[in-house]
């Protein structure tokens, strides 16, 4: 037991201060994507929602929303392939605090706003 | 064709070959008792217009031999010889056929449920990969007397806090450990049947969360399973990607198996130092590669990402560093060592004759490691130094898995130095011309040999995925560990000493 | 979508916010995840985040435990072991469903998964992430009892630099 004491100490404390201060290690997890809305041509929603394993984007919303890609943030895996596909559409959020007390809050509407 | 298959031998596989032979029914038997030797590595069918054609993987472990053996067994009726009664390895195989495919041995024998919910739990049918079982199976398990004293008991699938949901029943006489199965299909999600009619870069994305924490060696075997069809070979830099990817996947998993080691043995200081090491891995691996868990590096051609090679050789050494200093006080720690020996023996027969892979069957005293087979970058690297104990017990697979790691730690370096990926094109991916045809594809996940077998149609699109995560392999072994002079406490310790997964096992 | 807020789950947050804010007890449920979310979850007690300081606490015991942490996209076939856990804790209870598949990704609605946790049990927090990150999981925890303030409701997620594109006049 000695053993484990001393080398215990000796290495310190490893604690996370989050959610008192900031976490550095977060800045290196995948987050979701971000699109951007002046960029995005119809063509290119197509793709990205074919192209989507996970079922997080949709063509249209609600009645009212016009022409605007559905981006389910809670079915996104940050697989990166959007990203991948149109990287002058689509960049990383960087945002890892997504939890959500409402189930609509995860769903984001983008305007398909490019020009083909 | 198949008469020299059985005698002369010609089933010999050039080293790293895969080695496809068509078998008649009326010769199955025969030849599977000729090729018995082998490590049955899996077995399944495919629907194929009114019948089933079965299909048997052979792997030829001998060094210098390295490759496999399939063969191809058009079944008509529903009846197929009793290849488990010739080689054990086949039993579970033989019971997902009977659920997929409705075909059974011949000699009626009883099978067990798998992968199928009982009749009545759910609303509607599962979907089948063919024709499905005529009836429920029997579900007999192994006759055991304690002088007529037993009883038997369910224990899941909701078990302790943080661990997968899994069902086993235990038959006990008090203490003892008399028999114990596991019944999988809580988490069974239909992936192989999910697979049809994708492409091989779209089912990556699902073969690399069959078994999440294998998704590297997963998600290569797919990948080199549509390689295979195709005959496309990834470029160099991007196959030492992968082995670095494979290599970091398997240190931070020997890391966890050890905190899991220090947690059912109650030591949980052991267990910190374990869990130091292994969120210093995890938070390497997204320095390197972009997630925690490597999801998300490999397709079809070759990988996704290029490395941050600076970053793992800044880090790598004090990650590792900590995993061995946890490594090293626990083997001085006489109250750990002592939970640890002669806990869940298996012998080197049992592990061969259930086919068995990875550490667990390597400290029975078997060598079998699929990076031995002598294809990818595991060639050029001075071979790898296959680890390896005899006693068979959890302390025989730690101190294989404290080996491992070290030799991982080795690759690594290695690989780094002779180059990996960079964000170009042309180091990253060939592309897959759309190919029809069927290819056998492996990686040696942290748990054992992954094996991946597609069949693509004209427009490369999956006809027949079979995912075999290395799990499936050494589930059947766990009971066999458990049972004898094993205790209830034990079977925590176990299990983390064989450091499997539910989801890989049910898919 | 969910229904508007009312005085009754605002009444509700508030007890939670009370009798939880300071020791809450968390049971996990796997409903058919692929193994890497528990490994996360189990990573919450680790010396790195350790959930302890924060006043969390594992329970093997729905009895004992006021929050279900549930994984995976509710396979069918464990719909009826998830449902009894779910009634075998006490009220008030808070369900936090975690991960892509959970949510409603990765798995469609088929004849092997309902798809999402919330088909079968009342979800009061959704964690996004494949897998959420142990850090991803404080921040939902923190939420879910009223510690921390959701921040996703405000997130546009479309990025800063998206300027205007110019039209060409002439």
């Amino acid at each position: 037991m000695p053993l484990w004491f001393i080398r215990g100490l000796r290495r310190g404390v490893v604690t996370t201060r989050y959610p008192a201060r900031t976490e550095e290690s977060a800045r290196f997890l995948p987050t979701p994507p971000a699109f951007r809305p002046h960029v995005l041509t119809s063509q290119t929603a197509d793709l990205l929602v074919a192209i989507c394993p996970s079922g997080a984007l949709r063509r249209g919303g609600d009645a009212g929303d016009g022409d605007v890609l559905r981006y389910d943030v809670g079915r996104c895996t940050a697989c990166g392939r959007c990203a991948a596909a149109a990287p002058h559409a689509v960049t990383s959020s960087g945002v890892w605090e997504l939890a959500a007390t409402d189930r609509s809050v995860l769903i984001k509407k983008i305007p398909i706003g490019g020009e083909s | 064709m198949t008469a020299n298959l059985v005698s002369t031998g010609e089933w010999r596989a050039a080293p790293g070959a895969v080695t496809t032979f068509q078998v008649a029914s009326p010769d199955l038997e025969a030849v599977t008792r000729d090729l018995a030797n082998l490590r049955l590595a899996d077995m399944f069918g495919q629907d194929a217009g009114g019948g089933t054609v079965l299909r048997m993987v052979w792997a030829n472990d001998t060094p210098g031999q390295a490759g496999y053996v399939i063969t191809e067994t058009p079944i008509s009726g529903d009846e197929y010889p009793a290849l488990s009664d010739i080689t054990p390895a086949a039993f579970v195989e033989e019971c997902e056929m009977y659920e997929q495919f409705g075909i059974r041995p011949a000699t009626g024998k009883p099978l067990n449920r798998i992968m199928l919910p009982p009749r009545g739990a759910l609303d509607a049918q599962l979907p089948t990969l063919g024709r499905g079982p005529e009836s429920e199976p029997e579900e007999v398990r192994a006759p055991h007397t304690v002088g007529g004293q037993a009883f038997e008991f369910p224990f899941g699938p909701v078990r302790q806090v943080g661990v997968e949901s899994l069902y086993y029943g235990i038959v006990t006489s008090g203490e003892e450990v008399i028999d114990l199965y596991l019944f999988t299909w809580h988490k069974h999600r239909g992936l192989e049947w999910r697979l049809q009619g994708q492409t091989p870069e779209a089912a990556i994305f699902y073969a690399e969360r069959a078994e999440g924490l294998s998704a590297v060696a997963t998600g290569w075997a797919l990948a080199a399973a549509a390689e295979a069809v195709t005959g496309t070979r990834p470029p160099e830099p991007a196959q030492r990607t992968r082995a670095v990817a494979l290599e970091l996947e398997r240190l931070y998993n020997h890391a966890a198996a050890m905190a899991a080691l220090c947690q059912s043995t109650g030591l949980t200081v052991g267990q910190s130092a374990a869990e130091i090491a292994l969120e210093r891995l995890l938070r390497l691996n997204a320095r390197a590669f972009g997630h925690r868990y490597l999801f998300g590096v490999i397709t079809p051609g070759g990988v996704t990402r290029a490395p941050q090679a600076d970053a793992i050789r800044a880090e790598l050494p004090a990650a590792y560093g900590e995993f061995t200093r946890a490594a090293s006080a626990l083997l001085a720690t006489n109250s750990f060592m002592d939970r640890l020996e002669a806990t869940g023996v298996l012998t080197a027969a049992q592990a061969k004759e259930l086919g068995m892979v990875g550490p667990v069957a390597r400290a029975t005293g078997l060598t079998a490691d699929s990076r031995g087979v002598p294809l990818g970058p595991y060639r050029e690297a001075a071979s790898v130094n296959v680890a390896t104990a005899t006693a068979g017990d959890c302390l025989a697979r730690f101190t294989v898995m404290i080996a491992e790691a070290a030799e991982s730690v080795r690759l690594i370096g290695e690989f780094l130095d002779a180059g990996t990926s960079a964000p170009t094109e042309a180091g990253m991916a060939a592309p897959l011309p759309p190919a029809a045809g069927a290819g056998l594809g492996w990686a040696e996940s942290p748990r054992g040999e992954a094996l991946a077998w597609l069949a693509l149609d004209d427009a490369g699109r999956i006809t027949r995925a079979r995912l075999r995560p290395g799990s499936v392999r050494n589930w059947r072994g766990f009971d066999d560990a458990c049972r004898s002079q094993n205790v209830f406490t034990d079977i925590p310790i176990i299990e983390a000493s064989f450091w499997l997964t539910a989801a890989g096992m049910a898919r | 979508m969910t229904a508007p807020v009312t005085s009754e789950a605002e009444q509700l947050r508030n007890t939670i916010a009370r009798q939880f804010g300071r020791s809450l007890h968390i049971r996990t449920l796997d409903t058919g995840s692929c193994a890497v979310c528990e490994q996360e979850i189990r990573l919450l007690a680790a010396p790195h985040y350790d959930l302890h300081r924060l006043g969390f606490f594992f329970t093997p015991a729905p009895r004992h435990a006021d929050l279900l942490l549930v994984t995976g996209p509710m396979i069918r076939a464990f719909a009826v072991a998830a449902r009894k856990t779910y009634d075998a804790m006490p009220g008030p209870k808070v369900v936090v469903a975690t991960g892509a598949c959970a949510l409603g990704g990765v798995y469609p609605q088929d004849p092997f998964t309902h798809g999402a946790v919330d088909a079968v049990l009342p979800v009061d927090v959704w964690i996004p992430g494949c897998p959420p990150s142990p850090l991803a999981l404080l921040h939902g925890l923190g939420v879910a009892v009223g510690r921390l303030a959701e921040k996703v409701r405000a997130v546009p997620f479309t990025p800063d630099d998206d300027s205007e594109r110019t039209v060409v006049s002439g």
